[in-house]
């Protein structure tokens, strides 16, 4: 009995078995029967109604549908129908397709490596079939007459013709009518319904050349048509300004392509709902396009957070196994650092916003530089102007001669040419500087909307940069104290800053342990000059306190982390910046890799459209 | 309230006051100037709870009283009314009418009970000093006050009354400037007081170029009374940093430069430097001095100053911005640069007890 306990050997057994064709009667281990094998292959394909309408759903895209309506009632639980007007089968095919491991996608172990196909496995319909009460009806387009197969339990009631459009209709009723305790694993009908929806949006973004319909209990939910493009099906699932907080991706590399749209770092949510990756067109995932993602977004979004993604990656077939998962949910790459490479390269490409070649092209000279927003009747506005102007005059040319350094009182006058004009890779072409709102955020107009701007996110963002920058150019200067300051810190704080010491010294701080747990600092960077080394000091050190500072994590990892901590800290919210000041700002930002987040990846901008505005005012 | 008053005298009254009123106060009484009619004069007050200014000029009053008008507006309105009479009249709904010539105006005020009173001021000590001089000595040094909230104790300059003369310092820790003047007082009568740098900006707005003014100290306040102005501020609490230690006792290369020549030369030189990060490299060598910025981005700019220096050859980085403040505060013709080498602390001296140390960028 040893013996078959030995995987290989399992197969002489069963042989023998088949061949002597007798129940062995003392033996305690057993050949299923088919339809107990088809109940357990249901297990692992067929977990909620929400899978079955995946199955359907990649059966009619394979067929070469061009339009697919799924049908739901009570979240599926009653009943799924999918119809398409794909090829349709022949009375044989259709009865064999019923049958586990038939397939018309492969025929030979060889083309498993090579699938092109959604499906392949030949397990769907089989166990579908065996868990629920199963209709099937289909019409290849060249044939008269259909087909009507019923299926209950994976017991075949009934094969008869039936007058049908081309094309192929599934109805599951009932599932799992015969598996109890799968049934009572189901959830409430909301969530079931929930979970069909949401992989009905994977499919539509999977396949926008396709049209797709949802109609869940008789009411329409979805009518997507189809030929549409990505951009079309995005906007028809989320709202419609949603496409404006997305990058379109475009990248290859390696014989890996990546495209369709990444998330500006504002999209960022909680889970990795808003997520969708399609490799080779399905839907698919695999932990290494997760990781790519993280880091592609490391430095302008929080940890914890998940942008927006809706990745295309292309590979030649031989490059992914797919035969990992039976749901096909995870698949492997042959060259995973190839796939995370490009992307990483794609999603930062288009997050960096390099501007297309024509925008760099644009003469120097502009016509139409736009004036200042008039905020009275014209006449009135010019006539206060010119005057004020002069008012201005007077004030700018006094503070020059008494004191430079005491900040000018802030004038009013509107009467400056307040545009800023940036040509290359800044999230507008021109900006102009509105005003202030709240006494803090700074309220610009670019050539598409409304920006709002928050100074202090924007600042640090800017500072970060220039930080990180000169780290990686070598060149850290540090501007010393006259008296060392003594800072002291909490004994985990004290603990993390002693272990990094080195990395500070070669980032610019003048450091040095003074026992205990006190430190003297003589020198800042000169970037963090103008704050306080007890402020800046104590949230560098928390900070790596709390990253666990893992004695693994790189250099860069690490003067990463330092300087976040400390651009946060150096910078404080100032009320009322002049507007030569938040002009600067802007120019600054627009210079930076990453203007949209904040280095800890909170927002610097909240963009607003004309189109959303127009929406909003019920202007179409 | 009623009262007539030339209107050049009444802009004068105003432009003293207007400058400290809050933009966007959470307090709206904040915004308005207070004018009240005392005896053949009215006064003008404005404040921002730290600091308040009050004012008096000559009126004829035909009725007795007081209000509060909105201080930018009643400003603009003044500033373009034409030469001659103004005439404003208060009624009891606090709207102003205001008339000049063929202008006339209604200006909506608030209430005079609202606006905060007058703090209660017991001096403690009393000295005078000459405007001008207290002017010129606070403009030599306000400027190096730290603006970082944290260390609130550096956000203004320390005013030490002490061995018969007054010592203003202000440092952001970076670098610190230092003036000196002999100013008569009693013996008992040494203190020192930390006031708000922006309180010292209004003082050197609103200082004359001649007459005495006279400072009074209290616990927790200081005020300035000058010509016809009352300047009533907050002083900052604390101690402060005890600055002789930082003043280096003696330095190996002593230098004289002419200071327009340095100033003009580090202005052209930083201008191919960015803003907030910037620093200049000063080399001394044998009777020149070359000053260099370079940034890879932005580019190089070099000159070569002659001055008179045998020293051994010292290079040092400094921030042009630092460097240039007392340079352009300053009124002598030439400076003394005093230096060690390049990590210790570089000094400014001039003639007159001035003395600015600031500390250098060194290359990690």
């Amino acid at each position: 009995m040893a013996a078959i306990r030995v995987h290989s050997r399992l197969k002489i057994f069963r042989t023998w078995a088949k061949a002597a064709n007798v129940p062995p009667m003392n033996q305690h281990i057993q050949m299923l029967p088919d339809h107990v094998i088809n109940k357990i292959a249901a297990g692992e394909v067929i977990e909620r109604p929400a899978s079955v309408m995946k199955e359907l759903v990649e059966n009619a895209i394979d067929a070469g549908a061009t339009q697919v309506d799924v049908e739901v009632v009570q979240g599926g639980m009653q009943l799924i129908a999918v119809s398409d007007n794909g090829s349709g089968m022949n009375r044989d095919d259709a009865l064999l397709s019923i049958e586990r491991h038939a397939t018309s996608k492969i025929r030979t172990a060889e083309e498993v490596e090579a699938v092109a196909t959604l499906g392949f496995r030949g397990e769907a319909l089989s166990s579908i079939s065996a868990v629920s009460r199963f209709t099937l009806i289909t019409r290849p387009a060249a044939e008269l007459s259909g087909t009507q197969i019923q299926i209950s339990g994976g017991k075949l009631q009934d094969v008869a013709d039936a007058g049908c459009p081309p094309g192929t209709r599934f109805e599951v009723r009932n599932l799992f009518f015969n598996v109890p305790a799968r049934r009572k694993f189901l959830r409430t009908e909301a969530t079931e319904l929930a979970q069909i929806r949401q992989l009905f949006a994977v499919y539509a973004l999977a396949h926008p050349e396709t049209g797709l319909t949802f109609t869940s209990d008789g009411r329409e939910v979805y009518n997507l048509p189809g030929g549409s493009s990505l951009a079309d099906r995005i906007t028809a699932l989320y709202s419609p300004g949603f496409l404006s907080h997305l990058r379109r991706l475009d990248f290859t590399a390696d014989g890996v392509k990546v495209s369709g749209f990444a998330g500006l770092p504002q999209t960022g949510r909680s889970d990795r709902s808003d997520q969708y990756v399609f490799i080779n067109g399905r839907p698919a995932s695999a932990p290494v396009i997760h990781h790519a993602l993280n880091e592609a977004y490391h430095a302008v979004l929080a940890r914890g957070r998940y942008p927006s993604a809706f990745l295309f990656i292309e590979t030649p077939p031989a490059q992914v196994d797919v035969n990992v998962h039976p749901a096909k949910k995870e698949v492997r790459f042959r060259h995973p650092a190839a796939v995370r490479d490009a992307v990483i390269a794609a999603v930062q490409k288009a997050l960096t916003l390099e501007a297309p070649e024509e925008e760099r092209r644009t003469p120097a000279f502009k016509f139409d530089a736009p004036r200042p927003a008039p905020r009275v009747e014209k006449q009135h506005e010019l006539n206060i102007a010119v005057q004020r102007g002069k008012g201005a005059e007077e004030q700018r040319h006094k503070d020059q001669e008494m004191a430079p350094e005491i900040p000018a009182p802030q004038s009013e006058t509107g009467n400056r040419q307040s545009a800023v004009s940036n040509p290359q890779s800044a999230p507008w072409k021109w900006c102009r500087v509105l005003g202030q709102a709240g006494g803090l955020y700074a309220v610009l107009e670019t050539e598409e909307g409304i920006v709002l701007m928050d100074p202090q996110a924007a600042h640090e963002r800017v500072l970060f940069e220039k930080f990180m920058h000169d780290l990686t150019a070598g060149k850290p200067l540090r501007q010393g104290l006259l008296t060392p300051e003594a800072i002291e810190l909490m004994p985990a704080d004290a603990e993390a800053l002693r272990r990094h010491l080195p990395v500070l010294d070669e980032m610019g701080f003048g450091i040095s342990a003074f026992g205990q747990d006190t430190f003297l600092v003589d020198a800042l960077p000169v970037h963090l000059q103008n704050g306080s080394p007890i402020v800046i000091l104590s949230g560098i050190a928390r900070a790596l306190e709390k990253s666990g500072a893992a004695a693994r994590a790189t250099r860069e990892a690490l003067r990463e982390t330092v300087a976040q901590s400390a651009c946060r800290t150096s910078i404080k919210a100032k009320d009322n910046l002049s507007t030569a000041a938040i002009e600067r700002l802007v120019e600054d930002l627009a210079k930076t890799e990453m203007p949209y987040t904040c280095p800890h990846g909170r927002p610097t901008l909240i963009f607003t459209s004309f189109t959303e505005l127009n929406r909003k005012f019920g202007k179409s | 309230m009623k009262l007539t008053i030339e209107k050049d005298v009444l802009l004068e009254a105003l432009q003293k006051v207007q400058s400290i009123v809050g933009q966007r106060s959470t307090l709206p009484i904040l915004s308005n100037v207070l004018l009240k009619t005392e005896g053949e004069t009215v006064s003008l007050t404005t404040t921002d709870m730290e600091v308040c200014v009050k004012t008096s000029a000559a009126a004829e009053i035909a009725e007795q009283g007081g209000t509060t008008l909105p201080a930018r507006r009643f400003f603009n309105i003044c500033r373009e009314l034409p030469a001659g009479q103004v005439e404003i009249e208060v009624d009891v709904k606090d709207v102003a009418t205001i008339r000049c010539g063929p202008s006339f105006f209604k200006l909506v005020g608030l209430t005079e009970e609202d606006f905060p009173p007058l703090p209660e001021f017991e001096e403690s000590a009393v000295y005078t000093i000459d405007q001008n001089v207290f002017k010129e000595m606070l403009q030599k040094v306000s400027y190096a006050s730290s603006t970082d909230e944290t260390r609130y104790i550096l956000n203004g300059s320390l005013l030490s009354f002490k061995d018969e003369k007054l010592t203003v310092v202000a440092t952001d820790g970076r670098r610190l400037a230092l003036v000196e003047q002999e100013v008569e007082f009693s013996e008992d009568a040494q203190a020192s007081l930390v006031v708000p740098t922006k309180t010292l900006n209004e003082l050197i707005k609103t200082l004359g170029e001649e007459g005495l003014l006279r400072i009074r100290v209290s616990a927790a306040q200081v005020a300035f009374d000058f010509d016809r102005i009352l300047i009533i501020s907050k002083l900052i609490e604390g101690t402060y940093p005890n600055f002789q230690q930082v003043i280096p006792a003696q330095c190996e290369e002593r230098i004289a430069i002419d200071r327009e020549t340095l100033l003009n030369a580090v202005r052209r030189v930083s201008l191919l430097t960015d803003d907030q990060t910037a620093s200049i490299r000063l080399t001394f060598g044998k009777n020149k001095l070359e000053l260099v910025t370079n940034s890879p981005e932005i580019g190089e700019a070099r000159e070569t100053i002659p001055v008179k220096y045998e020293g051994k050859e010292i290079s040092i980085a400094f921030n042009p911005g630092f460097l240039m403040a007392p340079l352009r505060h300053l009124d002598s013709d030439e400076i003394f640069f005093e230096l060690s080498d390049e990590l210790s602390p570089g000094v400014i001296k001039t003639g007159v007890p001035f003395l600015y140390v600031l500390m250098p960028i060194r290359v990690s």
